[in-house]
This record gives C-alpha cells, structure tokens and sequence, in this order.
C-alpha cells in the first residue's frame, strides 16, 4: 500500500469540503427558497386561513381604494384569496396530460428500443429530444394560434360525438382555449422526457429475457407487457413523477392556452383554466402595485401550495417505486 | 510545500464556490449599493461632462417610444447621459422606482393613493398621451362600419347580463344594422395591464353594478362566463384571439390598431359622456386629453377616461414616469434635464417619436405642472 502523502491528505481535505459544499447546494436551495415563501405567505394564511385552499374567489381587491384590517391583516378593500380554481387546475391538467404522455411515449419507446435500428433509430431519438428543447412559449404560441382552432372546429365536435355520454366531456368547444388544450400541450411538452427515459430504460433489459419469451411462443405484445414493462417498473414510475413534476410547474406555454379561467371550477374538459404558476406570472405586477403587499403574498402562498403540492408527488411515486421493488423482491424469493 | 495540479484544482474550485455563494448571498443588495457609488461618483466629479446613467423598467406599452426612439434621439442631444430601458410591466416600474432601483419607473397606471402616503416623495409625470379601442370578430358586419357601442352596455357583456349579439340593448344602439344571433365571447387580459387598467375605468365610470364588484385595476377578478369568457396574454395575445374566435369582444391598445383590422377585426365607436358616439381619432383623443386638462391636478395622477366634451373619445390615459424626488448631484440633473426634454413638443413630445409608436403628445397646457414637478426632483 502506498503511504498517502501530506500533499494528497490535503487534496483529500480539500475534495471533501467542495464535494460537500456543492452536494449540499440542491438542499440548502431547497430549503431557504421553502422557508423564504412560508414567511411571506405568513399575512395570507393568517387572513384567509383554510378558504385559501376552498374558496373559489380570487381577487386581489380594489387597490386605489380604502385598506381594510381582518384578522389583524391590512388588505385592499374586497381582497379575497381562494386558490382552489387554480389548485384544480395545475392538477387537471398535469394529471390530464399524463394519461395523454404516458401510452404515446411507451410506444415510442418501445419502437424506438427494439424495432428500429441503425440510422433511422437515431435520427427518430434525434428528433424526440429536439421536442425537448423548444421553448415553452414556442409550444404555447402553436397552442393559441392551431391548436386551439383545431380543438374549436374538429376535436371537440368529435369528443362530444364520440364520449359526449360523459358529462365532463361534453358541451361546447368555446375558443379552443382551456383544460384540453393545456393538457395537449402539456403532453406534448412531456412525451420527450418519457420517452428518452423509457427507451434508455427498455435498452437495459437483458435480450435473453426477450428471447426466453418469445422462445416460450409469446407474441410481441406479450414479451412487453409481461417482461420488459414489469423489469422497467421502478424506473418508469421514477420518470413519470419527474413528468408530472415538470407538467404541475410549467408556467409560460398553460399561460398562453390555459384560457387564464377564474372564479369558477371547470365544468367541462374545455372550459378555461388557470394553474398555480400562471396566475403567479400574470398577477405579480398588478401585486406589487398592492400599496399593503397583501397581494404578494398571497402569490407567495399559491408558490408554497405548488411547492407541497409537487413534493408529495414526488414523495408518493417514491413510495411506489418501494412496494414494487419489495413485490419484485418476494417474487423473485419465490 | 509544493503544490500540484490537482490541489491547484481543488482551491480554484472551493474558491469558485464561495465566491458564487457570497454572490448569492448579496444579490439583493448588489443593485443598490452600485446606485450609491454610481451617484456619490457623480455627485464629486465636476457637472457637465461627468457621464451619468439613467435605468428605466416598466410599462411594454411605453417600451418602444424609450427604446427605439427616445434613447437614440437623447443619445445625440446628451451624449453624456447612457439611459437604460427594460420592459417589465407597469408595477415591477412602479415598485422597481420606489425601491431606488430605477430612477424612471414608467407606467400605464398612475400609483394609488395608498402607495403615494406611503411614499410622499414620489412623483408621477405624464410623458404622453395613449388610447384603447374596443375590437369585435362579427364576420358579414362590413369593415367600414363601426358598431356603437356604450360602457354601460360593454360592462353588461362582460358581466354575462347581455349574451348575444343581437340583445335589444346592442340593436337600440345601432339601429338598421342586421346584428348576428349568436352568443358574445368575452375576451380579456389575463395578464397586469394598463388596458385593462383602462377599459375597467370605463366600465366603472357607465355602470354603476361593475363599480361595485369589480372596480378598476391593472388585474380584475373577472366574471367567470364559463368558457365564453377567456383571458389572454398581451395585446398580441388578445389580437390573435379575438381574431381566432368568431362573435367575440375585446379591448386593444391603441398601437395595434393597424394590426388588428388587417386581421380582419372591427372596432366600436364608443358613446363619450355626452352621450356622443366617436371613434378614435387623433382629433378626438386630443379632445378629450383636452377637456381634462382643467382638472389636472397639481400631482397629475387623474384619469382621463370618460372625458367630458361632443367630440372626446371615452379610452384615454396619461402614460407616466414614476420618480422618486430625492435625488443626488448629477443623477438629479440628468433625470430634470431628460424628462424636461421628454415633455417639450420640440423634443421627446415631438411627432416623429411620437407617430412610430401610436402615442399622442401631451397638451401644452399641463406642462407648467409638469414643470412644477420636475423641479421638485433633486430637492
């Protein structure tokens, strides 16, 4: 064994401290940004308490009027804070939009795996992770400006042909801006990420697996289904989450399409729809016009409801990841 | 001891971190504190050729008349004073002005009373004149007519209480004209805005119902109309959609007019307070500005929509600079001498800077108020 040198032990020292600073940055980051929005949703929650999260009222109050005081909090005349259109909303959407993903970038992926090779597999991957790279505003722009009337003129008279038995799923198209759109968008903004992942994850998978399947006399469709999705399980549900997590925060492309809807829930799968993230980026400048700050606040607060919102989803794919790999565990016990 | 490479390494990255980490740790303050040099700097060195910075954030809709024409033009008249614009909304102006980050925060909307007890010494100086019209998508209406339309009737279609186009209260404005039988989407600005600023000032001073819900702001809570009510970003953003959408209603500022009839959109001859139906025109938003002129008072903050006068269009507002009056040395001169420049018919109020992007000049009877107010800075 070669004796370390005094020159390589402060190396080490040195290595030590800057790999710790740098992987203690995510959480460090984490936490003052967490901390930060709580103690500026402090006057929100003390003024709104609970129907922060149940009204369904959101106004920001008439700011070239009187100040009220309730609770102990100074607040424009008429001010109300009721975030749930928008919790739905960011919800509705994502969630929407994850149905939509998840079947497309399976099968892209499973394309992409083991049907295509050479050159036309790597300009096709090529091509998906481009998707990944348009800005969002590009993706919103074809939102409003062919989507929407798309949505106007064929595929909302077609759902409502087709699955208008289901109420959420019928009635008038109006502009083609709203819930379907966002989530459309959302999807499509999605299905890259998936599908980058999926393929790497499907290419993991030993081909004996797939040969000792298919020499069983298994069809094509039954070597994916019973073999290589169950052996990509944890790693998909991983992805996903990181999906869902980027469909919740997506601000400027739902911004654009989303129809900016307030006051009211969405009754149908086209009405118009706010999430958590637009409404901060439409209403910060009005807000800070809020001669009480109340206003910001308030937006602070729908921040940390994003924020919790997108740890538990993350917090709840984990603890799938975990039941399944104990599962697979026992099975193979077995 | 000899060092090598890779304790080399070692310290420059620990020394990249900590100096990233210290970065983070004063962002805030950074702003500031070069304020302060900037101005300590200018307040020793000697008057005249001492070269100062002047930073603008605000309002989009002014934007273009300090980008592309008045920096350029101030540039060959004070080649000493660097003015820096950025577009950022009328309250990140406002707000960005009161914390001392800007020295002109320019907005669409005057600042409330509110945030004026709150900060006496801030001064809200009208630069020029803008307006907004009222757009419709009626397809077989001929472009050449104009419907007439009145903010007691807008804030009825927009609160849900007339839904179609051929409601008796639209026909009783506009007799003879065939109106459609078909249902009114509304659009809005989904995002802060002076038009909405302004078209809500309308709808409150014609309908007494709208002044008691929903007021005038730079955001409104809007009535949710299902999804014949749907908000969209910016004035392109509102163009695009009222364009998409067949039987809808929106308000557009003034600078896109041009814009959105070639899309084939209409706009309203709006009914004044003398219950005039006028169209906007440079002759009539000049009548209006000037039929307010009287009751400027001496900070300037006023609206000047739903002027009174046969010949004043209803939408038209002061575009202001929100400064604040304490002021150093040299940075108190430079911004004097800009805005004086600014406000002069024969400087920054002249036409050529004005017509590009669609603003009128101010009326030359409110410029000793004005004048008032700039010097005021710096004292």
């Amino acid at each position: 064994m070669r004796a370390a040198s005094r020159a390589s032990k402060t190396a080490d020292i040195w290595f030590r401290v800057v790999a710790g600073l740098c992987a203690s940055t995510p959480v460090l980051f984490l936490v003052v940004i967490g901390v930060v929005v709580l103690i500026d949703s402090i006057p929100v929650i003390r003024y709104m308490g609970w129907h922060f999260l149940t009204g369904v009222n959101w106004d920001l109050g008439d700011m070239y009027g009187n100040m009220v005081v309730r609770n102990g909090v100074s607040a424009p005349a008429g001010a109300t804070y009721g975030a749930l259109p928008y919790i739905v909303g960011t919800l509705a959407s994502s969630v929407l939009a994850m149905l939509i993903a998840i079947p497309v970038s399976v099968c892209t992926a499973v394309i992409l795996a083991y049907r295509v090779h050479g050159p036309v597999k790597s300009v096709f991957s090529i091509l998906v992770e481009l998707l990944a790279g348009i800005p969002s505003v590009v993706f919103g722009l074809w939102g409003m400006v062919v989507l929407g009337p798309w949505i106007v003129h064929d595929l909302g008279p077609a759902i409502n042909r087709v699955l208008g038995f289901i109420p959420f799923l019928r009635g008038s198209a109006g502009t083609g801006l709203g819930l379907l759109n966002s989530a459309l968008v959302l999807a499509l903004m999605v299905v890259p990420i998936l599908t980058a992942t999926t393929r790497d994850l499907l290419e993991q998978v030993p081909v004996l697996y797939r040969e000792g399947g298919i020499g069983l006399g298994m069809t094509d469709w039954e070597v994916i289904r019973r073999i290589c999705l169950p052996y990509v399980k944890d790693g998909l549900i991983g992805a996903v989450a990181l999906g869902w997590g980027r469909a919740m925060g997506e601000t400027m492309a739902v911004l654009m399409v989303g129809g900016s809807g307030m006051n009211a829930l969405p009754h149908t799968i086209f009405s118009p729809i706010s999430t958590m993230a637009s409404v901060i980026a439409n209403q910060l400048d009005s807000a800070l016009t809020d001669a009480t700050h109340l206003a910001v606040h308030a937006l602070a607060e729908l921040a940390l409801v994003l924020m919790v919102l997108t740890l538990i989803t993350n917090w709840l794919a984990r603890i799938l990841v975990q039941r399944s790999s104990k599962t697979l565990r026992e099975g193979v016990r077995a | 001891m000899k060092w090598n490479r890779k304790q080399w390494a070692g310290l420059t990255a620990s020394a990249a971190v900590l100096v990233t980490l210290a970065g983070c740790g004063s962002g805030a303050g950074n702003s500031d504190t070069s304020n302060a040099a900037n101005s300590t700097d200018n307040s020793t060195s000697s008057a005249s050729s001492a070269p100062v910075t002047l930073n603008e954030t605000g309002s989009s809709l002014l934007y273009p008349l300090f980008n592309s024409q008045w920096i350029p033009a101030y540039k060959s008249v004070h080649p000493n004073v660097t003015i820096n614009a950025a577009s950022t909304g009328s309250g990140k102006g406002i707000s960005d002005a009161v914390a001392g980050n800007v020295q002109i925060g320019a907005s669409d909307a005057y600042m409330s009373d509110a945030l004026v007890q709150q900060n006496p010494s801030m001064l809200n100086i009208p630069l020029a004149i803008s307006a907004q019209q009222i757009m419709y998508n009626i397809p077989g209406l001929s472009a050449d007519k104009h419907l007439n339309l009145s903010g007691d009737v807008i804030a009825k279609i927009y609160m849900g209480e007339i839904k179609q186009w051929n409601d008796p209260a639209i026909a009783k404005l506009n007799p003879g004209v065939s109106l459609p039988n078909q249902p009114i989407t509304t659009i809005h600005r989904s995002d802060s805005s002076g038009d909405t600023f302004l078209f809500s000032q309308y709808l409150s001073d014609t309908n007494s119902e709208w002044n008691t819900k929903y007021k005038y702001n730079t955001t409104i809570s809007w009535p949710s109309l299902g999804n014949r009510s749907i908000g969209a970003k910016g004035n392109d953003g509102v163009v695009t959609q009222l364009a998409n959408t067949k039987y809808s209603i929106g308000y557009v500022g003034i600078s896109w007019l041009d814009k959105a009839t070639a899309q084939g959109l209409g706009y309203a001859a709006l009914q004044n307070k003398a219950g005039k139906d006028v169209l906007p025109t440079k002759d009539s938003i000049a009548a209006a500005a000037n039929a307010m002129v009287n009751q400027v008072p001496d900070d300037e903050r006023i609206s000047l929509v739903y002027a009174p006068g046969d010949n004043s269009y209803p939408i038209v507002n002061f575009e202001y600079a929100v400064v604040n009056s304490h002021q150093s040395g040299d940075v108190a001169q430079a911004l004097k001498d800009f805005l004086q420049w600014a406000i002069q018919p024969n400087g920054g109020n002249s036409s050529q800077y004005m017509d590009p992007v669609h603003f009128l000049p101010l009326p030359s009877s409110v410029e000793p108020k004005s004048e008032a107010q700039i010097n005021k800075i710096g004292s």
